[in-house]
């Protein structure tokens, strides 16, 4: 239960959950790309390396 | 209380008679039933939560639900602050439960347990300012500036808040009431991911995540910051300061005030500007830092 949790609130976790949906959908909204695999391809592309680079540094914006 | 309080009165008066006076004065204004915030509390999270329906079903523009979803998250905290000192009803009075109803429900929008804010918070009474045991301490800063880039900077980089409110709860002997906090963001969380998958990850963000960043900014500016500021005196009449807002006292939240807050905390919100021009000449008397207000 507790690796459940935290990866929960891992940065990764919130990347996946929510970031990825986010951008794909902010990329089709403003018409950067239009609804399909590649606006929700991008969205994971850009989501989870910006996870990845916040779990491994330990901050969001890479300077701690 | 007939006795009128005045400069020159208060000028010829012995410490003693001064500290009577105070809490004469400061008297009146206590045991009184703050309704308003009953009200503001629950009618707040009300609002907020018909926010998603009205706008995920059209009737609301999604720009008018974010900048109403804001309000309401910064207005969230204050109710429950009145119940958090028993201002509504204490132990053992019939009002208790809605004291706790006002005090776990409005601070629903802020993603922030009743109880962790209720212990965190009479440890910052207990040691306002105090670099070590204070829990609010680490929003001190040298400016407004400062405040506002340490504030993002920490949220963005990890949560020295959290972790100085988890140590104030160890420290008190209350760790268990982390699990609310774990409950509370869990929820949260997957309300966030539910709403992004199903398609509605814009509202999601302009509904309920950015606006409780903002929100959070701000109260801890209003609330913690700005009364406190420079953060560095400690004791009754020295720790916290009056202050002129240039938002005025409703766009302050009230915390111009926020040193008869310190000083009496049984006193509602609303009483607190009264309160402030009755005692003032004490406050003046003591050598509290009343700014220009």
């Amino acid at each position: 239960m507790q690796q459940v949790i935290k990866f929960l609130f891992s940065p990764v976790a919130f990347a996946l959950g929510f970031l990825w949906p986010l951008f794909t959908q902010i990329f089709i909204a403003t018409d950067l790309l239009q609804a399909g695999g590649l606006a929700i391809g991008i969205g994971a592309v850009v989501a989870l390396t910006w996870g990845v680079m916040a779990q491994l540094r330990g901050s969001w914006i890479w300077i701690k | 209380m007939d006795q009128v309080v005045n400069s020159a009165g208060v000028e010829t008066m012995t410490d003693e008679q001064l500290d009577v006076l105070e809490r004469q004065i400061a008297g009146k204004y206590m045991r009184i039933v703050p309704w308003g915030a009953v009200a503001w509390g629950i009618g707040n999270c009300l609002v907020f939560i018909a926010l998603f329906p009205l706008v995920l079903l059209g009737v609301l523009p999604l720009w008018l639900g974010f900048v109403a979803a804001t309000a309401c998250v910064a207005l969230s905290y204050l109710p429950s602050h009145e119940a958090q000192h028993n201002i509504i009803a204490g132990k053992g009075r019939p009002l208790r439960w809605l004291n706790e109803l006002v005090g776990h429900v409005s601070t629903i929008p802020l993603v922030y347990p009743y109880r962790v804010l209720r212990a965190t918070h009479m440890e910052h009474h207990a040691h306002t300012n105090n670099p070590e045991l204070d829990p609010d301490y680490d929003v001190c800063a040298k400016s407004s500036w400062d405040f506002l880039v340490k504030n993002v900077r920490g949220r963005l980089v990890g949560g020295q808040r959290d972790d100085a409110y988890g140590n104030a709860l160890a420290r008190t002997g209350q760790s268990g009431l982390l699990i609310d906090a774990v409950a509370y963001n869990t929820v949260f969380l997957l309300i966030m991911f539910t709403m992004a998958w199903s398609g509605y990850a814009i509202e999601a963000a302009l509904l309920w995540w950015l606006p409780k960043h903002i929100a959070t900014t701000y109260i801890s500016y209003y609330l913690s910051w700005a009364p406190h500021h420079p953060g560095e005196a400690q004791g009754r009449y020295r720790d916290t300061r009056a202050f002129r807002s240039r938002l005025g006292n409703l766009g302050s939240m009230g915390m111009q005030y926020h040193i008869i807050h310190h000083l009496y905390p049984r006193i509602p919100l609303s009483l607190t500007p009264a309160a402030y021009r009755d005692l003032k000449p004490i406050l003046e008397r003591k050598g509290c830092d009343l700014g220009a207000l």
